[in-house]
């Protein structure tokens, strides 16, 4: 009785102390990879920002894309579609 | 470099329409992805646009159906503009299994009800898929429109590669992407001179990882058939 009493008390506070639970929720908190592009071999074609489900990715005043870190969930489509191999996900810490 | 700036979005639409501020879609989902893509393409008959709950076993007025999308309901996007009355469902296949994976009741169950424009689109081919909801805007009538959305979770494969099985399902002629105009006129939109083994778009997804070899023989008998009656239609009587 004792050790499940104290595994409860333990659980509950790691839940209710998170702080990280006490925040809104955004559609990219929970990514494990972050997209990166090569702008060496970018050709501008855009295939990215058609294919990506979330439209996270935006197109910036240079003409190159970028991923908007809120709304991107990693899922790695825009780095399996890219005919160049530009696109490479970075793991983050 | 400035001699190889090609923008493949300028065919589309740039402003988007479908950020909603709390997105709780799975990574990779491809029916975010037809949604956003349809979205694009009905920019200006938005406001109408209407989600509706298809009742137990009733697909149209006056249509029933016995289980044409497996055990799940669809919902239906109805859409309506000056002329036409355009509905879409986003088939994800909940609950399905091998039967419904090759065959799609559907599209034939609107052809045989009257429907002016019926059409089969996946998000792979996001232009097709522009092009077909511009082309049922515009129909004097009823359309309808199925779109084929692969689920990373319900058909487990890497969320990676969304875009490529919906690609493999058309490429292996499990889901051929053809236009019915007038109820008779079929049309194939994408040609596939060269069609992939169907082992190539089932054996992916790990809710077939249990298909003998058998089965999958059987599936791919039933496949080239269904395509053989659907290319007898499409070619010129």
């Amino acid at each position: 009785m004792e050790a499940t009493a104290k595994f409860s008390k333990t659980m509950i506070e790691c839940t209710l102390l998170d702080k990280d639970l006490g925040r809104p929720f955004k559609p990219g908190d929970r990514r494990e990879a972050t997209p990166e592009w090569d702008k060496d071999k970018c050709i501008r074609c855009g295939l990215c920002y058609v294919y990506c489900p979330d439209g996270a990715i935006y197109r910036t005043e240079d003409g190159f894309f970028e991923a908007d870190t809120d709304k991107c969930k990693g899922c790695g489509i825009c780095h399996r579609e890219c005919w160049f191999g530009v696109i490479s996900m970075v793991k983050e810490d | 470099m400035d001699k190889f700036s090609l923008y493949v979005p300028n065919f589309l639409p740039f402003k988007e329409y479908f950020v909603p501020e709390k997105n709780t879609a799975c990574p990779g989902c491809g029916l975010a992805l037809a949604i956003r893509q349809t979205y694009k393409a009905i920019e200006l008959a938005m406001e109408k646009a209407v989600w509706e709950k298809a009742q137990q076993g009733k697909l149209f007025d006056g249509v029933f159906a016995k289980s044409p999308v497996g055990k799940s309901e669809p919902s239906l996007l109805k859409v309506k503009t000056g002329t036409a009355e355009l509905s879409i469902c986003f088939d994800n296949e909940a609950g399905g299994g091998i039967d419904e994976a090759i065959k799609k009741a559907m599209p034939a169950i609107a052809v045989a009800e009257g429907f002016h424009y019926v059409a089969t689109a996946s998000p792979s081919y996001p232009f097709d898929l522009y092009e077909k909801i511009k082309r049922a805007m515009e129909v004097a009538g009823k359309a309808y429109i199925h779109i084929l959305c692969p689920c990373p979770v319900g058909w487990q494969f890497d969320p990676e590669t969304t875009v490529k099985v919906g690609r493999w399902a058309v490429e292996s002629r499990a889901f051929p992407l053809y236009e019915v105009s007038a109820g008779t006129a079929y049309h194939l939109t994408i040609q596939t001179p060269k069609p992939r083994p169907l082992s190539d778009y089932l054996k992916p997804q790990y809710r077939f990882g249990e298909l003998s070899e058998k089965q999958i023989a059987d599936a791919q008998t039933a496949v080239e058939s269904d395509y053989k009656k659907l290319t007898d239609k499409a070619q010129p009587a």
